[in-house]
């Protein structure tokens, strides 16, 4: 009571008021619609080939949490330091906040996440299994060979991987040039893939008859020996050029290299782009020769546009003929090379995407060069009766093919995937490893229904998150758009811009060309994420509720139905999709 | 200490120095400048208080509403349409025996669109249960502010204090702004009658059936007849505290031997006692009463110091439609009852900011001293005839 002034009467105050609970008002009697916490897939997570829950790693970073983000990297991809460097990341194709300003720089973040663990030199906490007893032999240790290992001994199998090369990482290692991927990078997550306890064994090929020695020592066989041949260019003084990848290869051990002058690349993929950048990089002036236009270049876009920011020319529309000893000038050291195209048009539209292109009559060109190097595919070994025919047990998946023979063989990688890519490389290993793990537990019919099971989105993305079950397995299938998104709640905010070295700085070196995010950045470009999908407990439910019938209990939110009259206010205002309203069922 | 200060200033510095806890605002010119002062203390740690962000004066009110009911100090401005927007929760304010502060700046109401002065806006609020001061100048807008909290606290009402758009707002004027302590000593701290307490779970203000409803408004009007009688405690301690006469419900001025009284509020007050004293000097008999409380209307007041006029004649910088200005229409209802009461002229002077100049009132004064009964309309003072007959041609 407010003290009392003697001079005048005390001021009356009658207004409504009970002591009476309205808790017996149970205004969820009222309720025809029912709203529910139910997350749903981000489209940024259904578009990356390994499956990564992204907008929880980003979700996790934005409070700093790095290890438990990296970790939940680890569930899905145990190189997020080399894919966050190396993967043309279609997850930034598919972000939603590219409708209201730029997409997230996951890739950015993914790569600051995999550099902090390796400096730390943490391992990850991620799910394992002890050990079951079965054992399975890896033929390759590239990307697929090691993600299938890296999976397989989560799931309690004993794993040897071979491999024909000196060191581990197969084109990681041999085709991709240190300005794109650091040694180091690459063997700090090998080293940890090892120290889970994957045997790498190195210059031990695996041929028809030391195959036969390995299946008697396995249960399982997982062959991802990639395309290892390089497809030779099939024209008169074709012998005189030189493979790209064998020079991607070499170029690692400095003493190798010899010509100057101009060479031509020929071919338009991403390893014609690597051999270009390199040869760039020894001072000699390269041309890429490509048969198509530059739009219908298998490579890359981000790559080509970096190649041509660094001065590479581009000569589209080109087909080589012939490549000859400059006739008129036959003593030079190093030799010079006439090499002829056949100059091309666009005959029709588009066949797969990509047009359709003939001899443009009899218009040729003749360069002069120093060299030339040929990228133009590769293909592999048809080890283990490859690819499975009729004659025995298959099953053709996404990303791998699978037999049996006396023993569960799967072929992966570069020779199965739909995109011959890191990524899908690692997707494919891991498709393997639940492949035969429910191989074993359930027999060969669980197998695509298993594998269908664990999908992220509609898409073949498969995730061993939801495969060993958790609150991954309950997230719904359904994708969130844009229109989903309750944007009152965002503003334009500009994507972080890394750190780069200007073109002058990078020529004359293989330094890496972008740089990691700090700390503070990478933070910062998390908390741009919408989430998409999933709770990060902003709690708008809660406060907006004008029943207060949301509860949090043990960090997780739920609906009090006595009360929730199914207004649907926690749905609108869930800024990310993570809830839906549905007609209560009578 | 005097400080050179725009009157929106002078009740930020109140608002200050009130301690108010919770703020809620939306800007609308000409209020703006005053809660960017105080969201600007807030935000500097100068005053510990939080100020709420909201999408409009409804909001705001609805806001203040919610901090008060939990027993805190709060404080809202707003001014012409934001205080239209505001105007059903002004109803559920007073109703709720609430003790807000709101600071109104009088504007136009659109269209045509208008910024500035007309009292139309907060007179058309005088049905809501809350108390209005009207002030003056600058040092009556503090001053006012300050006794506002006092009285809202006292008798469980909300208080408007009224400024003038501009003349008032927006224009610089030596103010003394006491010290913490005086005010401390004024206004101490909020001891709440009413206090939503999760500890202590209670509903307020649910249904009112018809067998209370009328006595709870009469619960309201009870509160509302002791404010003038407190108003003169509280100016006794105010001057006390602050050694300076804080601002009367009512002023005379030269009313005694006055043959036209003229009634006036806010800042033409000011120029009214320039006229008076130019008049004066020529030996006219002329007076003014100066009305500072609006609501409660201060009938006693009013009778005694206008009950022995000869001839009144009250400058309303308002208008109702139909009607009259609003407080020729509040004077004639307390006079009528008073027998030989004098008559009552209305007229009607500066709507939507156009100047009420000394001459002005001088025209308005003539005017009533040639005139010998008052018409039946208003009487709209500098009209431009030639616009007027225009919509006729």
């Amino acid at each position: 009571m407010a003290p009392q002034e003697a001079f005048v009467d005390p001021v009356p105050l009658f207004v409504p008021c009970s002591r009476t609970s309205t808790e017996v008002n149970k205004t969820g009697s009222w309720r025809y619609l029912r709203p529910t916490y139910t997350e749903k897939t981000a489209p940024c997570g259904a578009a990356c080939p390994a499956g990564e829950d992204i907008a929880r790693i980003a979700m996790l970073a934005s409070r700093g949490l790095f290890q438990e983000a990296w970790e939940t990297i680890l569930q899905e991809n145990p190189f997020p330091a080399v894919c966050g460097r190396v993967c043309f990341h279609p997850c930034e194709g598919a972000c939603n906040r590219a409708q209201l300003d730029e997409p997230i720089a996951i890739h950015q973040l993914e790569r600051f996440l995999g550099d902090t663990a390796l400096a730390a030199g943490t391992q990850a906490a991620v799910n394992e299994r002890s050990a079951q007893g079965r054992k399975a032999a890896v033929v390759g240790a590239g990307p697929a060979g090691l993600a299938a290992a890296f999976f397989l001994t989560r799931l309690g199998f004993t794993c040897e991987v071979f491999e024909a090369q000196p060191e581990p990482g197969g084109l990681l290692r041999w085709g991709i040039p240190a300005y794109r991927l650091p040694k180091e990078v690459l063997q700090g997550e090998i080293k940890r893939i090892e120290n889970r306890g994957v045997k790498i064994l190195c210059q031990t090929p695996v041929t028809a008859r030391t195959l036969e020695k390995i299946k008697a020592r396995n249960d399982a066989l997982f062959i991802a020996g990639g395309y290892g041949r390089p497809i030779r260019l099939n024209i008169p003084g074709g012998e005189m050029a030189c493979d790209g990848l064998s020079f991607l290869a070499q170029i690692r051990s400095p003493a190798t290299f010899a010509i100057s002058g101009t060479a031509a690349v020929i071919g338009g993929g991403n390893t014609a782009l690597d051999v270009a950048r390199t040869l760039l990089r020894r001072g000699v002036e390269p041309v890429l020769v490509y048969r198509r236009r530059r739009q219908d270049m298998p490579a890359f876009a981000p790559e080509v546009d970096m190649a041509l920011k660094e001065g590479i020319k581009i000569k589209e529309l080109s087909a080589p003929i012939r490549i000859a000893q400059d006739p008129n000038d036959p003593e030079s050291f190093p030799l010079n090379y006439e090499l002829t195209l056949q100059k091309m048009k666009v005959s029709s539209t588009a066949i797969n995407g990509r047009a359709r292109v003939i001899p443009d009559g009899n218009k040729i060109e003749t360069l002069r060069v120093q060299g030339v190097f040929t990228a133009i595919g590769a293909e592999g070994d048809n080890l283990g009766d490859f690819p499975p025919g009729a004659n025995q047990k298959h099953l053709e998946l996404s990303h791998c093919q699978m037999a049996l023979q006396d023993l569960p063989v799967i072929w992966g990688g570069d020779l199965a995937t739909p995109v011959k890519s890191v990524t899908h490389a690692i997707a494919s290993g891991k498709q393997a490893a639940i492949a035969l793990d429910t191989l074993f537990a359930e027999g060969w019919d669980a197998v695509a229904t298993r594998l269908s099971a664990c999908r992220i989105g509609s898409g073949p993305t498969v995730s061993m998150a939801a495969y060993l079950g958790g609150d991954r397995e309950r997230r719904s299938a359904r994708v969130v758009t844009f229109d989903e998104i309750n944007a009152d709640y965002f503003h334009p905010r500009a994507r972080v811009t890394p750190v780069t070295l200007d073109v002058e700085q990078r020529l004359p070196s293989f330094a890496e060309i972008e740089q990691t995010l700090v700390t503070g950045a990478a933070r910062e470009e998390a908390t741009r994420c919408f989430n998409c999908g999933i709770c990060n407990a902003c709690d708008n439910c809660r406060l907006f509720c004008p029943e207060m019938a949301v509860a949090v209990e043990n960090t997780a939110r739920r609906i009090n139905l006595d009360y929730c009259k199914g207004c649907g206010i926690c749905v609108v205002e869930c800024p990310r999709n993570a809830m839906v309203l549905e007609e209560e069922t009578p | 200490m005097k400080q050179v200060l725009e009157g929106s200033h002078a009740v930020s510095e109140a608002v200050r120095l009130a301690r108010v806890q919770v703020i809620s605002a939306y800007p609308i010119t000409p209020q703006t400048h005053i809660v960017e002062a105080i969201s600007a203390f807030c935000a500097d740690g100068t005053m510990d208080a939080r100020f709420l962000c909201v999408e409009s004066e409804h909001s705001a009110m609805a806001a203040v509403i919610a901090a008060a009911s939990t027993g805190v100090r709060a404080f809202t401005a707003t001014s012409s349409h934001g205080l239209a927007y505001m105007h059903e929760l002004l109803h559920w304010a007073a109703a709720a025996r609430l003790p807000i502060v709101m600071a109104e700046v009088n504007r136009a109401l659109g269209p045509g669109w208008n910024i500035w002065m007309d009292q139309t806006d907060s007179l058309s609020q005088r049905d809501t249960g809350w108390i209005q001061l009207y002030c003056e100048d600058g040092q009556d807008v503090l001053d006012t502010t300050l006794m506002a909290f006092r009285l809202a606290e006292a008798v469980h009402l909300p208080v408007m204090v009224v400024l003038d758009a501009f003349y008032l707002s927006h224009t610089f004027e030596p103010v003394d702004v006491p010290r913490q302590n005086q005010v401390d000593r004024f206004l101490p701290p909020l001891v709440p009658r009413i206090s939503l307490d999760t500890a202590h779970p209670r509903v307020l203000n649910q249904m009112a059936p018809p067998g209370v409803y009328m006595e709870m408004r009469y619960n309201i009007q009870t509160a509302m007849a002791q404010v003038p009688r407190r108003l003169t405690q509280y100016q006794k301690e105010f001057r006390a505290i602050f050694d300076r006469p804080p601002g009367d419900a009512v002023e005379a001025v030269q009313c005694e031997d006055a043959e036209v009284v003229l009634v006036t509020s806010g800042t033409i007050s000011s120029t009214c006692r320039q006229v008076i004293s130019d008049l004066r000097s020529r030996g006219e008999k002329i007076g003014m009463l100066k009305i500072k409380m609006f609501r409660p209307f201060p009938i006693a007041l009013v009778r005694r110091f206008l009950g022995a006029a000869r001839k009144v004649a009250v400058v309303d910088r308002n208008f109702s439609f139909g009607a009259s200005g609003v407080f020729a229409q509040e004077l004639r209802a307390a006079l009528c009852n008073l027998d030989g009461h004098p008559p009552v002229f209305g007229y009607i002077a500066g709507l939507g900011g156009r100047d009420v100049t000394p001459d002005t009132l001088v025209e308005i004064y003539r005017r009533t001293q040639d005139c010998p009964t008052p018409p039946e309309e208003s009487i709209w003072i500098g009209l431009n005839q030639e616009v007027v007959q225009s919509w006729y041609n």
